[in-house]
């Protein structure tokens, strides 16, 4: 469903993605764990076609993201680490203009539109002009706009970020059901524990470059330590737990 | 003071870091921005310099005439400062993001007030003071002031702009104690734009055109009389008009006297805004961080509008213009500009209905023909001028949810296209008006009327091209306020080759059309050659209005196709 081709990307020559191959099968839910700087957003940012790969190839459903943006994005719903949102427009108007740029007929998108904002408890605020909404309220928003064009693909980045509790567990939940759905979700994050709960293959990127892939026990192998995901990553990253030396 | 010091360093390191470490093309930019703001410092004092010189040749009056100059920059100078302190105090103390780390400091109320008021005195006097300063030295210049003149323009100015930075503040801090600071930002918006609207207004319909015919006045006791300045002894302003005038003409009278006034009003002032601040700056910052709930008014008459203007739209680019016509008109910082630009609109016709062609000593058929000629590029800049606000601005006004376009599978061109003709339709019509009523006031021929109407119909289609194609190559989505946009290097840019656009095709257009009309006017047909050069010149026409589309499209399709958020 989902395929890296040596893709890489250079800043300022700068090495942010360095010759990235990755295959992930449909109904997958992928973590993409690394510390921070590791490439993971310049990754998504090329997957969503918010950034050009200086070299190598992205394919999405069988079709390259360079040749064929406009097919590639409408199966895609993104839902970015940071709520930039216009401002000025209400929580339905916003999940409506994101229903037009994805080319959705008007039948019953009301209708639909009232199912995702139920759904991210927004129903009160649905009418509100999305500056006066928290943090998290538009994080939820995000995603609901994400969803309305019913995605094959879901990329995200930081998923949890300005989430309460509950929130929380509500995204994780979808996440599952679209897996099971046949969707697939390329997810980007800090939290390991929602990695290690939801995610069915991790890949762990340091410094532009995938140094460990697999399910969780493959992880464990590569790593060589038993343990949760978080000394996992640490050992890999050659990272320690604060006073582990003392 | 440590702590005053701290708080106020980010700004200091922030300026001192962008200046280090600017990318070539910023440092390009800084420079040509000095350049022009030092061009115009020296067409200013240059100015000044000529109308003081002019006026020290006039016995008698000469220097009363500079004397009442003097005391109206003062008033204006003074009255820009608490305009501009009122605006800008808003933002810096109650509105700017990094507000909250302040608060969650321990540095006390006072330090805080003090290091945002500190912000807000720089902020609001730089421009005032830098532009002032001409103006100030062709006085000494003209009146040959020795040194106790310029040292005086220090000990004059900084409490002159303390008093006004401190009304200015006091202003801001009554206004947000009875509204949010949100609605007192919306009420602002709109008094000024209201204010600027009435001043415009006036000054054009007193017709100052006036003042140059002797047959207005019948005295000197007159003509003065209505040069009369609103001044009054009670103003600060007042006093530091006193003690510049006294420096420049060595009269010694009551200059310590007006220092006092002035620098203990300042002391005060300050005194009086710290107190105010301990007892209302808190919970005016505290209610402005309060979440504001939309009003429904004009709701079902927005989406009407919203209806109208996207129904010859496909589904992509509807939800495109939707969407920026309900953030236009949610945004009071924006259509409240639509007021500035209806004024200049107005005084543009009036000024058509009051030409006194009758008096010309030119044959007025040909005047009229001429003026409408010219009428052509006139409307072409109030156009421009327009565009330069709105239409520059329009990729740029995405922001920074530009992600939201660059992640759907709506295409760059199509997104661009979409900016265009959202902003075509309305202009067409307007520029249409425009002419067609001014020809009409003018009395022009039908085929003035005819070539007028189609030169600024296609001039129309360049000067949006131009403004989104351009708007794309200089996109800024990181603005904190979409007006920065349109005076940004990238607007310089627009102006300039929009200009050029309009000026070129009007140059083409001159010949042919002055040997139409001589030819119809002295009742003889035009020449095979002439024939020849009117078709050329008008294919040249056709050629320079399908480059001034095409280009800038295409130029910015390919900047949007390279952008990297």
């Amino acid at each position: 469903m989902i395929t890296f081709e040596n893709l890489t990307k250079i800043y300022r020559g700068i090495k942010a993605v360095d010759n990235l191959n990755l295959n992930i099968p449909q109904g997958t839910i992928f973590g993409f764990i690394g510390p921070n700087g590791a490439g993971k957003t310049t990754t998504i940012k090329m997957m969503v076609g918010v950034l050009r790969p200086t070299r190598g190839k992205i394919y999405i459903n069988g079709l390259e993201i360079a040749k064929e943006p406009s097919k590639v994005k409408s199966i895609v719903g993104f839902i970015p680490d940071r709520p930039f949102l216009y401002e000025k427009l209400s929580g339905i108007e916003f999940l409506r203009f994101k229903a037009g740029l994805y080319r959705m007929k008007e039948n019953r998108l009301n209708e639909k539109i009232l199912d995702l904002l139920n759904l991210f408890e927004l129903s009160d605020w649905g009418d509100e002009l999305i500056e006066s909404y928290s943090h998290g309220m538009k994080q939820r928003l995000i995603i609901a706009s994400a969803m309305i064009h019913k995605p094959r693909v879901i990329i995200v980045d930081e998923p949890m970020v300005g989430l309460d509790p509950k929130g929380a567990k509500l995204v994780k939940e979808i996440f599952k059901e679209w897996a099971n759905d046949g969707a697939t979700v390329f997810m980007s994050t800090h939290t390991l524990a929602l990695a290690q709960e939801v995610c069915h293959q991790i890949a762990i990127v340091d410094k532009g470059r995938i140094v460990a892939s697999g399910t969780s026990e493959d992880l464990k192998k590569q790593a060589g330590i038993e343990g949760n995901l978080e000394s996992i990553f640490l050992k890999i990253t050659g990272g320690q737990y604060p006073g582990e030396n003392v | 003071m440590r702590m005053f010091k701290l708080l106020i360093s980010p700004r200091l390191i922030s300026f001192k870091n962008g200046l280090k470490r600017s990318r070539s093309n910023r440092k390009i930019k800084i420079l040509v921005l000095t350049g022009a703001g030092s061009l115009f410092w020296l067409v200013l004092f240059f100015l000044t310099y000529k109308v003081l010189m002019y006026f020290s040749s006039q016995e008698m009056i000469g220097d009363i005439l500079a004397r009442h100059l003097l005391g109206m920059v003062f008033l204006i100078f003074f009255s820009i400062l608490i305009f501009s302190h009122v605006i800008i105090a808003l933002s810096n103390l109650y509105l700017s993001d990094d507000l909250e780390i302040y608060y969650s400091s321990p540095a006390t109320l006072t330090e805080v007030f003090l290091s945002r008021s500190f912000y807000t005195v720089f902020d609001s006097s730089w421009m005032v003071v830098v532009f002032g300063l001409p103006l100030m030295m062709a006085y000494g210049l003209v009146y040959h002031a020795g040194l106790d003149y310029y040292l005086s323009l220090i000990y004059v100015s900084f409490p002159l702009i303390i008093i006004s930075a401190c009304l200015g503040i006091m202003v801001i801090m009554l206004l947000v104690r009875f509204f949010p600071a949100q609605k007192a930002s919306d009420i602002i918006m709109l008094m000024s734009v209201i204010l600027i609207v009435i001043l415009y207004l006036l000054f054009r319909f007193l017709r100052p055109e006036r003042l140059v015919n002797p047959d207005a006045f019948v005295s000197i006791a007159q003509y003065l009389g209505a040069l009369k300045t609103p001044d009054s002894p009670y103003l600060p302003n007042h006093w530091a008009t006193d003690i510049l005038w006294a420096r420049l003409t060595h009269y010694a009278a009551a200059q310590v006297f007006n220092a006092i006034l002035l620098w203990s009003t300042a002391f005060a002032m300050v005194v009086i805004d710290i107190w105010i601040a301990g007892r209302i700056y808190f919970s005016g910052f505290s209610k402005a961080q309060e979440a504001k709930r939309r009003s429904h008014t004009g709701k079902r008459m927005l989406e009407k509008i919203v209806s109208a203007v996207t129904k010859p739209f496909g589904p992509e680019s509807a939800s495109l213009i939707a969407k920026d016509v309900r953030t236009f008109f949610r945004d009071n910082s924006q259509w409240s500009q639509l007021l500035l630009l209806a004024a200049l609109v107005v005084v543009y016709i009036y000024n058509f209905s009051v030409l006194p062609l009758e008096r010309s000593p030119i044959k007025s058929i040909y005047l009229q023909n001429a003026l409408s000629f010219l009428n052509i590029g006139l409307a072409g800049f109030v156009i421009l001028a327009i565009s330069a606000r709105f239409i520059f601005p329009a990729v740029s006004s995405e922001g920074q949810a530009f992600w939201i376009v660059l992640s759907s599978p709506l295409s760059s061109r199509r997104f661009l296209w979409s900016k265009y003709f959202a902003y075509l339709l309305p202009m067409l019509i307007l520029s249409e008006v425009l002419i067609i009523y001014t020809n009409y006031l003018l009395k022009v021929t039908p085929f003035m009327m005819a070539l007028s109407s189609v030169t600024i119909f296609f001039l129309v289609f360049g000067i949006v091209a131009l403004g989104i194609g351009l708007g794309a190559v200089y996109p800024n989505f990181h603005h904190e306020n979409i007006a920065q946009v349109a005076t940004g290097f990238g607007a310089l840019i627009y102006m300039i080759s929009s200009s050029v656009f309009i000026a070129l095709v009007i140059m083409l257009e001159a010949g042919p059309v002055y040997a139409i009309l001589s030819a119809h006017f002295k009742g003889v047909s035009i020449t095979y050659l002439q024939w020849v050069w009117v078709v050329c010149s008008f294919i040249g026409v056709i050629f320079v209005n399908i480059f001034a589309v095409k280009s800038p499209m295409a130029a910015g399709l390919k900047a949007l196709n390279s952008y990297e958020g």
